[in-house]
């Protein structure tokens, strides 16, 4: 559990004159499931886009196993499996053949890819509707495919982001047991979300962001005693209300407004 | 290569399945243009069938009698005589009986014939309708020829008759046999003939070519905008495959569609050309202007390499738009103006133009394909292997620019979206 499968030192991310990334450092041990919590716009996506090589940092570093993910891009890129928040995939392909044109990508030959494939079938749950064009999918369904897509391929380090947003009770649920079970596989996880009782359930360890910076960190049960909280809801709110970075202190004062509510 | 062939097998596969874009490139090319040929042949032969002249013959003299006598003779042409007191009874006759052309000749028609002077004829085109025209154009032509004919024969007659032997010679004193030369070689058919021959193929190929590289430009701008409208793209940017590859297999994917649909569209063009007949005696192997296999092979690398210029550029230009149809429209105000000015080919030989409009004309990748099928006809292979280098050149430098603005965020975060670039939390 002790090798570092993620480290970000120091990262910044600006768009323009906005900061996203405000100089945010971290470590992910390799096996664990890591979660980045927090708000809207509190910088989660940007942080796991970089880390997934979509975009470069305005300054910092963010290694993946030791890969620099800006000099190593491309060899990051065959440790990592990434699902966007917002993903879709090609409606005018079948389940199967999505799965297929995937696993052929990773696969060195096609006994692999095939192996893939039929671990693809089994974590997407979605049986015979494989044989139908993802355009027929429902989003629970399309969710599921993209997890197994991503999954399938066995990454040394799985980034999620919001991996159940927008799904209902029973596929959220089963999306996070697949994540678990993978978990045990040896696969690490980095997963963000804003629903922080998922990430209760599901992570080793959080830190919690907002407005681009980390606010604090550690294990769900440490944070909660840390902070004499019931769950990692409490913990945020009066995590950012009780801060002294001047730089998080609209933030801050926005959640004590709204703790007040 | 193995990530690139599964990366164009998936994006041809995708094309393929598009309901829409198969029949918008591949079904209406097939079905519409034979059938628009078939239509515009059926009115073209409408107007080409029989003439209905009707003839109010107020002469009393043998010329008359000779006109309606040649006018019966003619080809083409039905006659009906009808007897009216003044012209205007007489069209109001013809009008009702649905004739096309009315001729009066005049009472003094022979007189004045027979005296060695010139006699008039008046010829009405009735239209009935409002139409094209060309019923009643080509009604008149007809009487016209008639006309003509009567006149010579009448002139031979007048001739004999002032006792010279070989009115002929005097008549037509010059009898002038056209040829043409062709790459240096004499060839037995009128200027004519070979202009109608290449006059079919000014026109095709320069609307082929355009319409070909317009389609392709709008499916990669398409093909890639999809990618980001249907949030597939950050997945397909985080495969562990180059992304060179990623836009060189969509540009081989779109091109092969886009062969596709320019074949279909060749195929349709050619059952419309043909139902118009346009098709002429003389084909241009037979004067000496055969494309070889070898000149075939050099003028299909400078389509493929115009297409794959047309390809990259668009593909560039839907990097930067947040959706297909901001793609599409973007690259048509890139692309159309571009394709637009080798229109001029159609009409005139680039050699015509100002020397600054001629090298304008050649700087733009779009041309080439026109120009070099000219010179291939023409057995021009040395401007047609520098166009080849020219063409890979800027093909490349594109490829290579699109590739590289593909390997930098601005893929996902430069949006044209109002001037505004894309927040991410």
């Amino acid at each position: 559990m002790g090798e570092k499968a993620v480290e970000v030192v120091e990262l910044r991310k600006d768009y323009g004159k906005r900061a996203a990334l405000r100089g945010i450092s971290f470590n992910v041990r390799k096996g664990e499931v890591f979660g980045v919590i927090g708000p809207n716009g509190a910088g989660k996506s940007t942080t796991l886009k970089i880390l997934a090589t979509l975009l470069k940092p305005t300054s910092g570093e963010a290694r993946v196993f030791g890969m620099d993910v800006v000099d190593n891009a491309s060899r990051v890129r065959r440790v990592i499996s990434y699902l966007p928040e917002e993903a879709g995939a090609y409606k005018n392909l079948k389940g199967i053949e999505y799965l297929r044109f995937m696993a052929k990508l990773y696969a060195g030959d096609d006994e692999k890819a095939e192996d893939m494939v039929k671990r693809g079938i089994e974590i997407s749950g979605l049986g015979e509707r494989l044989n139908d064009k993802v355009a027929t999918y429902s989003k629970g369904m399309t969710r599921k495919l993209l997890l197994a897509r991503a999954l399938m391929v066995m990454p040394k380090l799985a980034i999620l982001d919001e991996p159940a947003s927008g799904l209902d009770v029973v596929n959220a649920y089963e999306i996070r047991k697949i994540i678990k079970d993978f978990s045990r596989k040896g696969v690490t996880f980095i997963v963000s979300s804003h629903n922080m009782l998922e990430v209760e359930f599901l992570c080793d360890r959080v830190v919690l962001m907002n407005a681009g910076s980390i606010v604090d960190s550690g294990t769900p049960h440490d944070l909660m005693a840390k902070y004499e909280a019931d769950n990692l809801e409490e913990v945020f709110m009066r995590a950012t209300c009780a801060g002294t970075d001047a730089d998080t202190m609209q933030m801050r004062l926005s959640g004590c407004e709204h703790e007040e509510l | 290569m193995r990530s690139f062939r599964v990366l164009a097998t998936k994006e041809l596969m995708n094309l393929l399945r598009d309901r829409k874009l198969v029949f918008g490139l591949v079904v209406i090319p097939l079905v519409l243009f034979p059938l628009l040929g078939q239509f515009t042949s059926m009115g073209l032969s409408s107007a080409q069938g029989v003439t209905k002249v009707a003839v109010v013959n107020m002469d009393s003299g043998s010329y008359g009698g000779l006109l309606v006598k040649t006018l019966n003779a003619s080809p083409n042409v039905s006659l009906t005589l009808i007897s009216a007191g003044s012209v205007e009874k007489a069209i109001e006759k013809a009008r009702d009986m649905g004739q096309n052309v009315l001729v009066v000749i005049p009472p003094d028609f022979s007189k004045r014939l027979s005296s060695s002077e010139t006699a008039s004829v008046q010829v009405y085109g009735i239209f009935t309708r409002v139409g094209a025209g060309m019923k009643e154009s080509v009604s008149e032509g007809r009487i016209n020829s008639v006309i003509q004919l009567l006149n010579r024969e009448i002139a031979m007659i007048k001739l004999k008759e002032l006792g010279i032997n070989n009115p002929k010679a005097l008549v037509e004193p010059v009898n002038a046999t056209s040829y043409s030369v062709v790459k240096g070689r004499i060839v037995k058919v009128p200027p004519s003939a070979v202009a109608a021959a290449l006059s079919s193929q000014a026109f095709s190929v320069p609307l082929i070519i355009f319409i070909m590289i317009t389609l392709t430009a709008q499916m990669a701008a398409g093909s890639m905008a999809a990618e980001k409208e249907n949030k597939t793209l950050e997945t397909l940017l985080t495969l562990p495959v180059s992304r060179t590859t990623i836009v060189a297999s969509k540009v081989f994917g779109t091109a092969v569609m886009g062969l596709i649909a320019a074949l279909a569209y060749m195929i349709g063009m050619k059952y419309y050309m043909g139902a118009l007949s346009m098709k002429t005696n003389v084909s241009l192997s037979s004067i000496g202007l055969g494309i070889s296999p070898a000149g075939m092979v050099l003028l299909a690398i400078v389509i493929f390499l115009a297409v794959v210029f047309s390809l990259s550029l668009a593909m560039l230009i839907a990097v930067f738009a947040e959706d297909v149809q901001t793609a599409s429209t973007l690259v048509s105000a890139v692309v159309l103006p571009l394709a637009f000015p080798s229109f001029i080919l159609m009409y005139t030989s680039i050699y015509s133009l100002p020397a600054c409009i001629r090298w304008l004309l050649l700087a733009i990748p779009f041309t080439h394909p026109i120009v070099d099928y000219r010179k291939l006809l023409m057995g021009n292979y040395s401007f047609v292997i520098l166009s080849v280098l020219y063409l890979t050149l800027i093909a490349l430098v594109t490829l290579y620019v699109t590739a590289r603005v593909f390997s930098t965020e601005r893929v996902l975060t430069a949006q044209i979206n109002w001037g505004r670039k894309r927040w991410d939390d």
